[in-house]
């Protein structure tokens, strides 16, 4: 049971990296060490680790001969897009990264359908804005939006903070054409009608890389909103604002989005160039968006302006404009690169707990601050329940990190206790990696081994990441010598 | 109450003796009679019961053998509701909804089980108890083991408990049936029309005059709208789909969803046909077509998810050989065709669905020694 006895690998060198050149050009591969330092880090600047060599392929076809390249050669290889990502799930050690984000054609539209087909390294954003003539959009909205590839949205099952009201990426993915680790080429789903058999678009979808590389994307289009209120509600204490969203999520109400900011993220997005208007003595700020048709839209608007003062606001405004509109959203969306600004390095969480374990939580992860000494920044998805206690900290002071990382596990022990999750949104990675076995049994851990290997049998894809090592069975053992014949 | 150590242990002693299973939840429907090589039933009639109901939370975790008739009852009480409406009615169990990815109506709204589940307990053919997903709304943690049980008939586990997504029943709801011309033409226009509304009804199901009929309805082609909102909205959508109906759209009881849903009776052959929402008036015809030597046969479809459910009734296709019947499900058709229940010996004349290598994997993962609902996806799985 070492990690010492995985399948055998070839080595990654100077021959590998020139086999890949021929592939996609000398200008594509990076094989230097001081190139390299750039592919260290993923959004997340605690970790860093240097892949052993770089690869960016410009076409499909190029993607395929590369990842039979490293088949042949048994290299390891971590997938990545933008490398957004918040959980370290696209950190290459020693291993060869496979850079997709110059994949970034739209392949098509079908506005009747309201689908799309998009590669793997288009960004986000630029999907919606293709899709906006036809009055649609795609609804998953990561806050990384501007910058993240459909590609890694649908490795992480990103979210966002319209995914409160329209779903999550695995909601909105159709059909897949998948590049398997050994070189295959598959299709999943179908677009052009109902699917039979296993939901394999939707086990493919979440699996952070270690399933294979998606070739091509087929997306489901949303149409816009007839009409879009932004509110934000102003709170002169953290727990009146966490009961103000239980009372609109039990209302049915469903509003588009319902995030919530504390008073050290409001005062820290105030003191950056991301600035939004928001009250800088407020306790808590709500920002809610409905959305929808314009008919019956103010009559909801009016139900959570009254929702939000009963619960205590201190005032409710509603954006007057789409400038105003698109200022409160910034301050919100660019709230991670406000606290940048702070200190080098952030501890990110990502937990879910059950709604109505809000206002309990909230008090707990402010107890379990205040004990160890340390600032937790909440700007999170409160409609869904998704915290996202943050730490700007300074790594190079040994006693603060140590408070950090002791307050960060035990907050994220007070919401397992809750009764939620490690993770909503970003993904295991390698920095939920020490969590999982907290919520998922070593029988349910196995599971998603044996699952892992159906897929990648040589486990060369994203290897180390989502499940820990320990929990697979027989991990001295191919998987393909323990599989019954077909 | 069967526990899920339980039905391990039936699991394990099964794949010991090479003695495979037939899973059956309440046995009330969808058994779709389809070839099963079992040696014993494994019931979950018994696995029943809600474990976890806290309203404000809107999900709910059941045992896989609880009707969803139950679930109904419990959250209707707190104003909530599982915008589930699988075709058999709500006799069923939450399990075998979730094992069949069984949806109905409510799926142009809410979507289909996969889109409503968020976690799952199962038990693998190795006899292994294992969890995936949890019981908040949103989770990315680990491999989704949720979605790939959902639709997998069992073959890669017992499902022993389901955690779903609930929703509060808006304030303001109801039916409208409006009468419709169904001739492909002003089929396209009035489908082209529907994807037009906003916001989206509940449903939508445009049903054929047999079944219009069946459902209490005026016996002709009828397009059947569940729509909600405050009371501003729905006046809203009540006002537009008037428009669609030629200034008419009158309100009728929600039982007529029901009836819709329990309108098959054993014996009966279901299939569905789909390929896109644009092109559904071409589907209709195509399924119109198919069904069209068959008395009493009949159909309905939703325009906005592009499906067609064609039915023939027991009595009509063993009227006659067969083949009639067989030549109607493979009738020429460009797009997805699904069967959902046919005689069983029509299941071995039809080509299996594919399975690919993927497939295989995961079945031989999840349950090598084959002995969950062997053949019921098929020759492979």
């Amino acid at each position: 049971m070492t990690a010492a006895a995985e399948p055998a690998r070839g080595a990654v060198d100077a021959a590998l990296a020139a086999r890949l050149a021929r592939i996609v050009g000398d200008r594509r591969v990076l094989f230097r060490a001081s190139e390299l330092v750039a592919y260290a880090s993923d959004g997340l600047p605690s970790y860093h680790v240097q892949p052993a060599c770089a690869v960016f392929p410009g076409t499909r076809d190029e993607t395929v001969a590369v990842v039979r390249e490293l088949a042949a050669a048994r290299v390891a290889f971590v997938p990545r897009g933008a490398g957004t990502g918040l959980s370290g799930g696209a950190l290459a050690d020693g291993v060869v990264l496979l850079g997709l984000n110059r994949l970034t054609r739209i392949l098509s539209v079908d506005p009747d359908n309201r689908l799309a087909v998009v590669e793997p390294g288009v960004v986000n954003v630029a999907l919606s804005r293709a899709a906006a003539p036809y009055g649609l959009h795609y609804a998953p909205d990561p806050s990384s939006q501007a910058a993240c590839t459909i590609g890694g949205n649908v490795a992480e099952n990103a979210g966002g903070p319209h995914c409160l009201k329209y779903g999550v990426t695995t909601n909105h993915i159709v059909a897949l054409t998948v590049l398997l680790p050994d070189g295959e080429v598959v299709t999943l789903g179908r677009a052009d009608g109902e699917a039979e058999g296993y939901d394999l678009v939707g086990t493919f979808v979440g699996s952070e890389g270690c399933f294979g590389v998606a070739l091509d994307i087929t997306v489901r289009l949303t149409p816009d909103p007839q009409a879009v209120r932004t509110l934000l509600a102003d709170f002169t204490s953290l727990d009146a604002a966490a009961r103000a969203v239980s009372a609109i999520i039990a209302s049915g109400i469903v509003p588009a989005a319902l995030e919530m900011l504390d008073a050290p993220t409001i005062r820290m997005v105030e003191a950056s160039i991301y600035a939004a208007g928001y009250p800088v003595d407020a306790a808590a700020v709500l920002l809610i968006e409905l959305d929808g048709a314009l008919a019956g839209l103010e009559q909801d608007v009016t139900a959570v302006d009254a929702m939000c003062r009963a619960e205590g606001a201190r005032a409710v405004r509603v954006a007057r404009d789409e400038a105003e509109r698109a200022r409160l959203w910034q301050g919100r969306k660019k709230a991670f690169g406000a606290m940048g600004r702070l200190s080098s390095h952030l501890v990110v969480q990502d937990a879910v707990v059950p709604r109505t374990q809000l206002p309990r939580v909230l008090a707990r992860i402010q107890e379990i601050a205040e004990r160890h000494g340390v600032t937790v920044c909440n700007v999170f998805h409160a409609g869904d329940g998704n915290v996202h206690p943050n730490v700007a900290y300074d790594a190079s002071n040994a006693d603060e990190t140590a408070r950090v990382h002791r307050a960060m596990r035990e907050i994220m022990d007070a919401c397992i206790a809750a009764g939620g999750t490690i993770t909503g949104e970003h993904g295991v990675g390698v920095d939920k990696l020490p969590y999982m076995d907290r919520i998922f049994s070593p029988q349910s851990l196995r599971a998603m081994c044996d699952l892992r290997d159906v897929f990648d049998p040589d486990r060369r894809s994203n290897p180390g990441k989502v499940v820990p090592v320990h929990s697979c069975r027989e991990w001295h053992m191919a998987p393909a010598a323990r599989r019954p014949a077909p | 109450m069967t526990t899920a150590a339980e039905i391990a242990g039936r699991v394990r002693d099964a794949a010991e003796r090479g003695a495979p299973l037939r899973i059956r939840g309440r046995g009330h429907w969808m058994s779709a009679n389809r070839p099963v090589q079992a040696a014993a039933e494994l019931s979950l009639a018994d696995c029943t019961g809600i474990t976890e109901y806290v309203p404000g939370d809107l999900t709910l975790t059941a045992r896989a053998g609880t009707p969803l008739a139950e679930i109904a009852d419990a959250t209707r009480e707190h104003g909530q509701w599982l915008a589930l409406d699988p075709f058999g009615g709500d006799d069923g169990s939450i399990g075998a909804t979730v094992a069949t990815a069984s949806s109905g109506p409510l799926a142009t709204g809410f979507g289909t089980p996969r889109d409503q589940l968020l976690g799952v307990e199962f038990v693998t053919g190795g006899g292994d108890v294992v969890r995936g997903g949890g019981r908040v709304v949103k989770n990315v943690a680990g491999f989704d083991l949720v979605r790939l049980n959902t639709g997998a008939w069992g073959t890669l586990g017992v499902l022993t408990e389901v955690t779903v997504r609930l929703r509060a029943l808006p304030a303001a709801r109801e039916t409208l049936a409006l009468p419709v011309a169904d001739d492909e033409r002003a089929l396209q226009e009035l489908c082209t029309a529907l994807r037009g509304l906003a916001p989206a009804p509940f449903a939508c199901e445009l049903l054929s005059a047999d079944l219009a009929a069946m459902a209490g309805l005026p016996p002709r082609a009828t397009l059947l709208v569940r729509i909600g909102g405050n009371t501003q909205s729905v006046r809203a959508q009540r006002a537009a789909l008037a428009t669609l109906g030629g200034g008419t759209a009158p309100v009728v009881d929600d039982v007529v969803w029901h009836r819709v849903r329990t309108a098959s009776t054993a014996g009966d052959a279901t299939w569905r046909l789909s390929r896109g929402p644009s092109r559904v008036a071409a589907t209709w015809t195509a399924g119109r077509d198919a069904l069209a030597p068959f008395a009493g046969a009949w159909m309905h479809g939703s325009p906005l998810r592009g499906t067609v459910r064609c039915t023939v009734p027991a009595a009509s296709w063993a009227a006659g050989p067969l083949d009639h019947l067989l030549h109607a499900v493979t009738h020429p058709f460009d797009g997805a065709r699904i069967a959902e229940t046919l005689p069983t010996h029509a299941w071995s004349v039809l080509p299996s669905p594919v399975m690919d290598r993927l497939s295989r994997g995961v079945r031989a993962a999840f349950d090598p020694h084959r002995v969950l609902n062997p053949g019921i996806m098929g020759a492979i799985a």
